[in-house]
């Protein structure tokens, strides 16, 4: 080094920085684009997260500090009354015993539900994406056209097909429908995640002689977690969210959380006890959030997963 | 060439994709321990081939059969084959082990016996310390050696192989040729490989068959096919720099002559097939870069002819000159120590009788 620097002794001061910039170009924390973009996301924020504060602050309040008015003011005496009275005393119809029902109600609805449209449609699209079959596109088309159908005009064919069978009203009926729903964008998910899977692993489990569900079942499934994270978290939220189905196909007794919610809320009578309501409102919505708090990370992944490739 | 006892053996196979025809009424029989390179550019159905073989494909018509059992009907996993694809094909969450032995599991093969050709198949492509290791955890060419591997542990009387080095680098692929080579001296099974490599295929094979839009151009031994070419289109697409190929007329009379733009070849050396010489037309005359000889070497050539250079292009190992002959544009090559310029003035020549004569209608070998 010091041989090559002696040779041409300009050379070390154009290193030392004297002919402008070098290395990292400096970055300020006040620069107006951070401003700018900071600004926006911290707007967005607190549009988006006001509604909830009002909500958890209501929620924590007596109804004599919330006649006084001020939505936004923190609880001057914090109480957890109103939740207890949301989850097991709340009136609604005929009985008394708050959201629980409901609650449990909505884990019988949606668990098999999620259950049983993801096995099915996670076979329906491997089958699609992997095993040609005669008259798969058609069957395909004909599935997919099926989600531009609007819920409304099924709903009274539906009423009638679940009556004949003998289980309108039961919940049995309420997961058969929401399974049936849930095949079309489900299937969709599946096959383009499978289509977009290497067809050469297929063909080579096939030479090892693995059959149709061999491949599915020691192939295809270890390798598509990602993709059933993200089916799961669609029809959790889905199948929770929903009031339509609900209050349709189901008796007051099976009613499940949203519906329930809705009969609190809008009961006529009596005092309007915004802090149970508020409680009620986020006991429902719990169940989501949390589905989204924890899979968040895999969720993005999964959305992600299949545009690139390996 | 009639094959007594073929290994395989496909006959009048046909496949179309709708009103697409991809392969016609083909028909190939490969001997017992054969290496059979089936050799194309992109989309002239070799890969389609092979997998219509395996029986990945349904066929529209025609039969298979692999040591002489009719298996037009058979899954893939009865009939005897293993198959090494180009991606590997590794499955992502099982270790090396547990890739090489899932078609033993699935077909209920004993544990000691799974173990056993595991072990055997480890110790001859060299993968034992990689046995633990997912296939994420590997280099390419690790990759392949596995997935040649998984052909091998199945016992397959078989081995097809898919453009398996078509992912490598030119290093490795040169180094795995060699294995596979190897492999095939020390194994002897019936091998059939598709490529679109022209060195793969001229180094591995015993026979090569060359294929455009799903027809068999030439089946022969790559020595025959680089120096006896049945049409245009298996000259053009064997050897590296490619053919030249000159425009002209074939004249008969005591001796058939080339004739072009100033120049005329008298073919008295040519071996024309049948009686291809007998009448005059328009043709197409083939001659190899290797096969011009240039400078003092040309002087002794049955036919020669004073040219200029055009360009000149070292490739390293040796310097491709460009130059016109009859007037076209033609190709030689000269040892790379060689210093020519361009416009130099230079005398080249070569022996007729290494030339390919093609009919100009047909494209066909005269």
């Amino acid at each position: 080094m010091a041989d090559v620097a002696s040779l041409s002794p300009g050379a070390e001061a154009l290193r030392r920085g004297a002919a402008g910039p070098s290395g990292p170009k400096p970055r300020h924390v006040l620069s107006r684009r951070n401003i700018f973009l900071y600004g926006t996301l911290i707007v967005v924020a607190l549009y988006y997260l006001l509604p909830l504060y009002v909500m958890i602050v209501t929620s924590l309040k007596g109804m004599p500090e919330i006649r006084l008015g001020n939505i936004f003011s923190p609880p001057m005496e914090i109480t957890f009354e109103p939740w207890v009275k949301a989850w097991a005393t709340a009136c609604t119809g005929l009985n008394c015993d708050g959201l629980s029902r409901g609650f449990w109600n909505s884990v019988r609805i949606t668990v098999p539900s999620v259950l049983l449209s993801i096995a099915i449609a996670s076979v329906n699209g491997y089958a699609l994406a992997n095993w040609r079959f005669k008259g798969a596109d058609t069957f395909f088309i004909i599935l997919i056209v099926g989600a531009f159908i609007p819920y409304q005009v099924m709903i009274y064919p539906i009423v009638i097909i679940l009556r004949e069978i003998g289980i309108y009203g039961t919940l049995t009926g309420l997961v058969i429908v929401h399974s049936i729903f849930g095949m079309p964008i489900l299937t969709l998910l599946f096959r383009n995640y499978f289509t977009s899977m290497p067809e050469e692993l297929f063909r080579a489990a096939r030479v090892d002689g693995a059959g149709f569900w061999g491949i599915y079942l020691r192939i295809m499934l270890p390798m598509s977690l990602p993709i059933f994270v993200v089916a799961i978290i669609l029809q959790v939220t889905g199948i929770w969210n929903d009031f339509l189905f609900g209050v349709v196909y189901t008796r007051p007794d099976t009613y499940p959380m949203t519906v329930q919610l809705n009969n609190i809320v809008n009961s006529v009578q009596g005092v309007k006890e915004y802090n149970v309501n508020m409680a009620a409102t986020i006991l429902t919505g719990l169940v989501p959030l949390i589905v989204y708090f924890v899979s968040g990370k895999l969720f993005v992944r999964g959305i992600a997963a299949g545009a690139v490739k390996g | 060439m009639d094959i007594a006892n073929p290994s395989v053996s496909i006959q009048d196979l046909s496949l179309n994709f709708g009103a697409v025809s991809v392969l016609q009424t083909l028909n190939l029989d490969v001997a017992e321990g054969e290496f059979i390179v089936l050799l194309g550019p992109s989309g002239c159905g070799k890969s389609t081939l092979l997998n219509c073989i395996a029986g990945l494909l349904d066929i529209s018509d025609g039969r298979i059969f692999i040591k002489g059992k009719n298996v037009t009907w058979e899954e893939p996993k009865d009939r005897g084959i293993g198959m090494v694809f180009q991606s590997y094909a590794l499955y992502p969450q099982m270790t090396v082990e547990k890739n090489l032995s899932f078609g033993l599991r699935v077909a209920g093969v004993p544990k000691d016996e799974i173990a056993k050709r595991i072990a055997r198949a480890a110790e001859i492509l060299q993968i034992e310390p990689l046995l633990q290791r997912k296939p994420s955890a590997l280099s390419g060419g690790q990759r392949q050696r596995v997935a040649i591997g998984r052909a091998l542990v199945r016992d397959v009387d078989v081995f097809l192989f898919d453009e398996p080095l078509s992912n490598l680098d030119a290093k490795l692929r040169s180094e795995l040729r060699v294995e596979i080579k190897l492999l095939h001296r020390r194994l002897e099974n019936t091998m059939i490989y598709v490529t679109h490599d022209q060195i793969e295929a001229m180094t591995l094979a015993d026979r090569i068959a060359v294929m455009r839009g799903g027809v068999i151009q030439q089946l022969d031994a790559p020595q025959t096919i680089y120096n006896r070419p049945v049409n245009r289109f298996v000259a053009g697409f064997l050897g590296s720099p490619a053919m030249n190929f000159l425009k002209g007329e074939l004249e008969v009379g005591a001796v058939p002559v080339f004739k072009a733009d100033g120049i005329s070849v008298p073919l008295g050396r040519y071996q024309f097939d049948g009686d291809g010489g007998r009448a005059a037309k328009p043709c197409i005359f083939g001659i190899r870069p290797e096969h011009i000889a240039f400078g003092d070497a040309a002087q002794a050539m049955p036919f020669t002819a004073e040219s200029t250079v055009e360009i000149v292009d070292p490739m390293g190992s040796d310097t491709l000159v460009w130059t016109k002959l009859g007037g076209q544009i033609i190709s030689f090559r000269v040892e790379a120590d060689k210093t020519l310029r361009n416009g130099d003035a230079i005398r080249i020549g070569f022996d007729p009788a290494r030339a390919s004569l093609f009919d100009a209608q047909t494209d066909n070998r005269l």
